[in-house]
């Protein structure tokens, strides 16, 4: 029986292929989008205005405080409720690039509060602009605190791309959903689904390891 | 160069740096009492008081670093707070020296030195080199150029930062407090460097207790104490003769070691 039903997820293989594409396709662009986003967002939730400041603050709050599979229900039950007529795609990246974004924000926040005060006085001295005070001083400071949670973050939302399944994506964990009507092993399908997972992201897990340790050791290097 | 800011010298021209009855307070706390003070061309002031007492507080307001409650600052003839006064454009024209030098510490001393002419003044990058390099040399630092500020000791960093500073060409230094952070043995070589400064005409305003430095190059010593003047002279006037109960015990205390 077990013979029969691997010879049965072998011929699944380029359905299988096709959904880890999406997940990872799905991923890429929407992790690109929310780094994108989360750094503009970043750079303005501490840039002085405490109106825009709270505005993107309470955003934050609120995407972080509900579920995932809410938000993305909310976006593809109810937006075309409101005239806003969205493809599942178009559906999911927006609500995963929304997601990324605020966990950024909030990353790049901490990575930016974290610089000392006297830096930002420095450039202010010199007469730099705001852009390049944030762009030649504050922010490659702020990326050695930022980079290691950043990339762990990553992680966490291409699992999080799991959840578009719901509304009938054929990513990854839904193909696992296909395959297991026909083959009947929910352990072994499944199995598969997270090693499919494991393999996008472990490098990640690896990378962000090794930031950590890299940057840690800079971090004392640089010490005034 | 008269103690008095108000004297019959200065009726018609405006100083460089013009404090009038500038008043700040930090919640109630009023740090700077009605100063008036007027910095000339040209002129090394040296301001000293017991700590707490604003003299930091009254530099940080030359370029701006904090804002004025009440009264008019007036530097190299803009009106500080004036919304025709574009802050960006006159800190390029006014060199900063922290007390904790503030070098940034990803970038390496030359790229310390020339990242605002590049950005700021625009200056192409080879021809700002080439003078970031003749700074450090004239700070004693040629043989750094490359190093990063955390393989610099203290005394080295401050004179990066000096050099940072007249990177700009700017036409007011300011020193706060340059090296109450330095090691006993480091202090010299940075004060040589300001002294150099000083001899090239630069407009200076300078906190310190170094009391070497304000005899040789000082033109004037105000003193200050709980955000006030209380008294400014030459520095021989001031070191020798204090007028004040509070610049005598001051003096006391920091000569006496």
């Amino acid at each position: 029986m077990i013979w029969q039903q691997l010879q049965s997820l072998a011929g699944s293989y380029p359905l299988a292929l096709r959904g880890l594409g999406m997940t990872v396709v799905l991923s890429l662009i929407s992790l690109v989008l929310g780094t994108l986003l989360g750094f503009g967002l970043g750079i303005l939730r501490t840039g002085g205005n405490r109106l825009v400041g709270s505005v993107i603050g309470a955003w934050v709050d609120l995407i972080r405080g509900t579920p995932f599979l809410v938000q993305i229900f909310l976006i593809f039950f109810i937006l075309p409720e409101l005239g806003i007529e969205l493809d599942a795609f178009t559906a999911g990246i927006i609500a995963l690039t929304n997601l990324a974004a605020c966990f950024i924000c909030e990353i790049v926040a901490a990575g930016i509060r974290s610089v000392p005060t006297g830096q930002v006085e420095a450039a202010l001295a010199s007469g730099l602009s705001r852009w390049h005070r944030m762009r030649q001083v504050v922010l490659p400071q702020a990326m050695r605190i930022v980079l290691p949670p950043l990339v762990g973050q990553y992680v966490l939302l291409i699992k999080d791309s799991s959840v578009v399944s719901a509304i009938g994506l054929t990513d990854l964990t839904r193909v696992g959903w296909l395959v297991v009507q026909r083959v009947p092993n929910g352990l072994l399908v499944f199995f598969l689904v997270g090693v499919g997972y494991f393999i996008v992201c472990y490098p990640l897990i690896m990378l962000a390891r090794r930031l950590e340790r890299r940057m840690g050791a800079a971090h004392g290097e640089v010490q005034l | 160069m008269t103690a008095n800011p108000k004297g019959p010298a200065n009726m018609t021209k405006t100083g460089m740096i013009d404090f009038r009855g500038v008043n700040k307070w930090f919640g109630a706390l009023n740090v700077l009492k009605d100063i008036t003070l007027s910095v000339e061309p040209r002129e090394v002031v040296v301001v000293c008081g017991p700590s707490g007492s604003g003299k930091s507080t009254l530099i940080r307001c030359v370029n701006g670093l904090e804002a004025i409650k009440d009264g008019d600052l007036v530097v190299d003839g803009q009106r500080l707070g004036d919304p025709a006064t574009n802050m960006t454009q006159l800190r390029t024209e006014i060199g900063f020296v922290f007390q904790s030098f503030n070098l940034y510490p990803h970038k390496t001393a030359l790229e310390n030195v020339t990242l605002a002419p590049i950005h700021v003044r625009k200056i192409p990058r080879t021809e700002a080199e080439k003078a970031g390099r003749e700074l450090l040399a004239k700070v004693g630092l040629a043989d750094k150029v490359n190093a990063y500020p955390a393989q610099l000791s203290g005394g080295q960093q401050q004179r990066v930062a000096i050099a940072r500073c007249l990177g700009m060409r700017p036409k007011i230094m300011l020193f706060d407090e340059p090296t109450s952070a330095l090691d006993p043995e480091m202090i010299s070589e940075v004060l040589d460097v300001m002294v150099a400064v000083a001899e090239e005409g630069m407009t200076m305003m300078v906190v310190t207790h170094e009391m070497g430095f304000a005899r040789k190059v000082a033109q004037r010593v105000v003193f200050m104490d709980a955000g006030a003047i209380v008294e400014s002279g030459t520095p021989d006037e001031f070191f020798s003769h204090p007028r004040t109960d509070r610049s005598r015990a001051f003096l006391s205390k920091i000569l006496r070691h």
